[in-house]
This record gives C-alpha cells, structure tokens and sequence, in this order.
C-alpha cells in the first residue's frame, strides 16, 4: 500500500520552512520495516541503559580528565627538582632530544638524553622509537626513574610536533622512499 | 524513478554539488598534488587536509546548536525550528567529532606513535562526543513537544560548557597536541604555499557538507513533528517498498 502523504496531511504549518514538494517519504532513506513491537515501556528501558551508559563514559573521562590530562607530564628539569617526590612511580617526561646522545645499544633498546630549562636526564627507552624520532625533537615517555639514579627508564615514546608544515620537496610531488629512513 | 523528486528544494543541490566537487578538489589536491612536509613519515602529513576541517565544523555545529537553543529558550524568538535547528545541527556535530577523534587517532599513531593518549585536548573532546550523545538521548526522552524541547535546549547549553574547554585545552594545560594550525585571531599559519590552499578548500568544502546534512536533518525534523511518528514509520515503509521494488 503506497501512502500519498502529499493529499492527505495538511500543508499550511511551517510554510515558511517546508521546501516546496517535499513529503517525508522523500526525506527519508529506504530502511526496512522494524519488525520489533515498539511499545513504550521497551524504549524506556532502553532509554535508561543508554543514560547509565552515557553517565558512565562521562564519569570516566572526567575521572581520567582530573587524575591524568591535566598534568599530562613533566617537563625534564621538573622532575629533576621532585626526583625524591617521584621515587620509582610511573609518569610521563618532557624534553628535547639531545643532539648526538642517541645510541642503539641492542636489539629493542635505545639510549639517549633529553633536556628541558638546561637540565638533562637520561633515558633508557626499551621499544623501537616511532617514525618521527630523531634529535632535537621534543619527547613525551612514559616510564619512571631507575633505583636511586637520575635515569630515566622508559617503555613508551610519543613524539610532539609543531603545527608548521614546510613543504619538503617543493619543486617535487613525492620524495622518494629510499631516502626517508 | 522518485529520486528526482527528493531534492525538489534547489539551493540544496547546489550546496550539496559544490561540497561534492569541493571534497573531491581537496582528496585530490591532498593526496596528488601537495608535497610531503619536512619532518613527516612518507605521506602521514596529508591528514592535515582533513583532521582540522573536521574539528572546525565539529565547533561550528556545536555553536549553531548553542545558538538555536537560546533562541528557544529566550521567549520572544521561541519557535519550534529553533528546537529542529539545534537537534540537527548537534546531531551532525556528534558524527563530526567522532571522525575528528577517528582521524586525530590514525595521526597521532603516525606521527606521535600512539593511538591514544590522556592527554588534555583528546580527553575533553572524548567527553564532549560523549556529553553530545547524551544531549541526542535527552531529546529522545519521551513527553510532551514543549518541555521535550525546553527541556532539549537546557541540556544543549550545558553540553556547550565544555567546547570553550575543548578549545582552549592546548593553552591552558600542557598537551601532547600541537597548538591551532590557523590561528583564529591572526589568521596567521606556518602552513606552505599549496598545502595552506588545500587545508582552506578543506575547510570550506566541509563546511558546505555541513551546511547540506543538517539542512536535511532540520528538513525531516520539521517533516517528523508535522506528520508524527506514526506518519514517519508510513513514509519509511512507502520508500522501503520503492526501494526493493
């Protein structure tokens, strides 16, 4: 059975906002039918799930907003001045890589220092370092101090970049592969 | 064929022919055309075309859906296409900050090497995707139009509290992100030559994909409340039926 909504609903409401020839059959997209008897009592219900859901991804994103985001790290010589506060907990570290510091030592295993405000702390990074790594970049990682020293051994790094975006073969579509790594 | 027939209204095609021939520009000159950046992984750099266009339009939907519910607030501009305007308008900017965290998320695993992070700006945008669910969901809440809409508007406005939070996040904490790619009150970028060109067709050509879906969200939404639910179900199963035919 076809329906001409057209003839038999009432057109002298919303005039002024309706486009001319429109029906709602041609506002919508073709769904098949809901085959599930929709009464009210089985949207309220689903209506609470879906609050309880809501409430709760709000709760832990405030709860992960308040513990984690708001001091996402430390900058290096920061954690230098609370090194006795931090101990041998977990947390995220700041700074730029050091020129020349970098030094594959084995498989998996990365050294190198990073520095902030003049002070320096060095890393022991277990994990190969992303793409973007190189000196001079600024680092976030994840980790905590070693013993009792001032290095810092870490499992995770992130590497910041600038919003500036220089164009870097500008005459050129593509750079090639071979000479990226 | 009733597809002719769907978009009688002729603005809107063309809004929707410009956004269609702005996106394909801006794949296009993105993917084809621009050249790598300085510091990028082969590549990884074009999600700059897309990434800042969506978080922009996720901003304006949400300032449009702000806007329209004030308007139904205030007594003197009350008007049920204030409530549609605000439904769409929130509606599209849900789908808009659920790709800019998708997208946000493919970079920052290229260039950050992690998909995500607790960091300020990705946490408070989590929570403003969540908190523009639970806005959809109140409007959803059955009871009569008037204080399903009075309702619907104060539940937008306090959404709302956390877009300044989203975006000031980068000035305000310390985050992993980047600051802004176009600075809004200089207008000033270090974005070069062709890549600056594409970022802002990207931006335009979004913009218009956003003009163009919450129209037609706004569109049915007045449809919806002249004709009811049970008018909706009728209508479905009329194109339902001329879809399988």
């Amino acid at each position: 059975m076809t329906l001409d909504t057209r003839r038999d609903l009432p057109l002298e409401d919303f005039d002024d906002e309706s486009p001319d020839a429109l029906t709602l059959s041609q506002a919508v997209s073709p769904r098949p039918p809901r085959r599930r008897a929709r009464g009210s009592r089985s949207k309220s219900r689903r209506l609470a799930v879906v609050g309880a859901v809501i409430l709760a991804a709000i709760g832990f994103l405030v709860f992960k907003g308040l513990t984690s985001a708001i001091v996402f790290f430390k900058t290096a010589n920061e954690a230098v001045a609370e090194r006795a506060q931090l101990g041998n907990a977990d947390f995220q570290i700041e700074g730029t890589v050091v020129h020349g510091s970098v030094r594959h030592l084995r498989t998996d295993v990365y050294r190198f220092a990073i520095a902030s405000s003049g002070v320096t702390v060095k890393i022991e990074n277990t994990g190969n370092p992303p793409q973007m790594f190189r000196p001079g970049i600024p680092v976030v990682l994840v980790g905590h101090f070693v013993g009792s020293s001032n290095l810092f051994a870490s499992n995770e790094i992130m590497v910041k970049h600038s919003a500036a975006y220089i164009a870097a073969h500008p005459g050129r579509v593509r750079a090639s592969p071979a000479k990226s790594s | 064929m009733m597809l002719r027939r769907i978009n009688s209204d002729g603005a809107l095609r063309v809004l929707g022919t410009l956004a269609l021939l702005g996106m394909i520009a801006t794949v296009w000159l993105g993917l084809f055309v621009t050249p790598n950046a300085v510091g990028y992984a082969d590549g990884t750099v074009r999600l700059l075309y897309i990434h800042p266009p969506l978080a922009w339009v996720m901003f304006v939907a949400y300032g449009m859906a702000t806007l329209s519910s004030l308007l139904y607030l205030w007594p003197r501009t009350r008007h049920p296409r204030f409530d549609h305007l605000a439904g769409a308008s929130a509606e599209v900017g849900v789908v808009f900050t659920g790709l800019t965290l998708v997208s946000g998320s493919i970079w920052g695993r290229t260039t950050w090497g992690v998909w995500w992070a607790w960091d300020p700006l990705l946490t408070t945008t989590a929570l403003l995707f969540v908190l523009y669910l639970g806005y959809l969901a109140i409007r959803n809440v059955p009871g009569d139009p008037e204080t399903v809409a009075r309702r619907s508007a104060v539940a937008g406005l306090v959404a709302f509290l956390d877009v300044p939070v989203v975006f000031f996040a980068v000035s305000w904490w310390r985050s992993l992100h980047q600051g802004p790619t176009v600075n809004l009150a200089t207008g000033k970028s270090y974005v070069h030559g062709s890549m600056a060109w594409t970022l802002m067709l990207g931006f335009v050509s979004f913009t218009l994909t956003y003009i163009w879906l919450m129209a037609h969200r706004y569109r049915l939404a007045v449809l919806r409340d002249r004709e009811g639910d049970e008018g909706l179900e009728a209508a479905l199963a009329e194109r339902w039926a001329e879809a399988v035919r």
